[in-house]
Parts: structure tokens; sequence; C-alpha cells
């Protein structure tokens, strides 16, 4: 078992930190068609980020999944690279 | 075609409207191949308007993407084109129209929705402009805090660089009382020898 110093210094910052980039800015509602706001929360396979890794408030997030899901069925966005 | 503010009020004055029943704002958004003849992309196109005319809708607006890449080949087709429209219709009608949709010839995709409350409808090419003015901004602003982050660091090491140096000259200052003090002592220590050597002379 490693000591419990290197344990503390492996630990990531807590996400309950982050802030929500949707709430900042008082998004009402994210638009599937709206590529470049998508954009930055899907990875490079084109996959939707978790929430642990962007802050992105869990109402963001459900609106965010949807407008995603829309966007690929509609051949905007890829559903994998 | 009706102003886009006109469209702007008519559409949130549908949308309370809407919920006291019959017809409510939905938005259709239409894909066909690009290597589309004009003439069949008129027929399609009139096809598509009829099939929702046909189910009691009413066009509030109608915005056409012009020509767009996929983001995966679809049907073997890498472009295609985009069509964007509003429609006030009932619902129960609609998912009917939804259905006739499905099997209209050369039409790729086609996706029906409930517009968001507070939607605004916003013609893409006039988004993408407000985007590029927004990029802009925002490119300007991280060029002026990559500038201050800058700034701050060259302040810093010319800082960091006077304090240095001050250090040095006090050190070197120390040094020279220290190595006067030792000087002194030796001279004392020297004087003491000879006078007790002198002493032991007599």
């Amino acid at each position: 078992m490693p000591p419990r110093k290197q344990q503390q210094q492996q630990r990531r910052t807590d996400p309950k930190l982050k802030k929500c980039p949707f709430c900042g800015k008082g998004v009402p509602y994210i638009d599937y068609k709206d590529y470049p706001s998508m954009k930055p929360f899907t990875d490079y396979f084109g996959n939707i980020m978790k929430r642990y890794y962007t802050g992105v408030c869990l109402r963001h997030q459900k609106m965010l999944r949807t407008a995603v899901e829309r966007a690929r069925f509609m051949g905007m966005m890829a559903y994998r690279k | 075609m009706p102003d886009i503010a006109d469209i702007e009020t008519s559409a949130s004055a549908k949308a309370t409207a809407d919920e006291a029943g019959e017809s409510r704002l939905y938005e259709i958004c239409i894909l066909f191949p690009l290597s589309l003849s004009q003439k069949d992309e008129q027929v399609l196109l009139k096809e598509v308007e009829t099939i929702l005319e046909e189910a009691g809708g009413r066009q509030v607006a109608r915005d056409a993407w012009g020509q767009r890449g996929l983001a995966y080949p679809i049907k073997g087709q890498t472009e295609g084109k985009y069509v964007v429209y509003h429609y006030d219709i009932d619902p129960a009608k609609l998912r009917e129209a939804d259905e006739a949709l499905r099997i209209v010839p050369n039409l790729l995709r086609h996706l029906a929705m409930k517009p968001p409350k507070g939607y605004r409808i916003v013609k893409f090419s006039e988004q993408y402009e407000e985007w590029l003015k927004n990029r802009e901004k925002e490119e300007e602003r991280r060029e002026r805090e990559r500038e201050e982050e800058l700034n701050r660091r060259v302040v810093e090491r010319a800082k960091r660089r006077v304090k240095r140096v001050e250090e040095e000259k006090e050190k070197e200052k120390e040094s020279a009382v220290t190595t006067a003090a030792k000087t002194d002592k030796a001279e004392l220590s020297e004087k003491l020898e000879k006078l007790i050597s002198d002493d032991l002379d007599i």
C-alpha cells in the first residue's frame, strides 16, 4: 500500500468546485443545429464528455445529450471518429 | 416570407396559444443529397411541403442552409443540403406527416421536434455571422490575456534580478567586513605574540 502522502498528491480536483459553463452564460436550451456550442463537450472520438470532467450541471448535460444525439442523427456530428 | 422579427413575435404568440391545444409550433429539418438535380430538388421540396400542409400545417418560417458536408456518409452521400421549416401543426397530425415523410424518395433524413420554451427562430446565416463576431471577440480577449501574462512575467523576472543583485552586493559588503575583522585579529595576535616573545627575550 502506498504511503498516505502519495495518495493525497494523486487525488484530482473536487468536481464540485467546477462551475457549469452553460449556467454561467444563462443558456436556456441547447440547439442541435448550433455546432460550436456542442463541440467543446465532445472528445476527439466524438463521445460526449463526462460531467465529471467538464463540470456541466445535470440539467444542461441532459439538454446537451439530446442536442448531440439529434445532431448525430442529422449528420451534423460524427457518431465515431 | 415574413420578417425575422415578425417571426419571433408570432412564434412566441403561438407558443402561448399552443398550450390551449389545437396546433403548436414544430421544427422540421430535412436533409437531401447534393447530387440531386435542381428539378428533383424542387419536386422533393414541393412534396415535403404538401405533406406538411395536408396535415393542416401552416408555414411560419423556412430556412435553406444550402450545401453542407456530412459528418459521416449517409447512403453513400458525403455532402447534402439542409432545409429547416417551422410549421404550426396539430400534434396528432404531425405523427402522420412524420410517417409520410419516411417514404419520400431521395430524402436522406428528417427530424421533427418541438422547440424548447423561449425558442427564437434565427436564420442559420445570421447565427453564423453572430458566431463569427463573437469568435473574433474571444480571440482578441485571449490575445490580450496572453500579452498581460507575458508582461507580468517580464516584470517579475526584472524584480527578481534586482533583488538578486542587491543580495549579492550585501553579501559582498558583509564578506568585506568579516575579512577586515579577520585581518585586524590577525594583526593583533601577531603583535601580541611579538610582545610575548620580547618579554621572553628579556
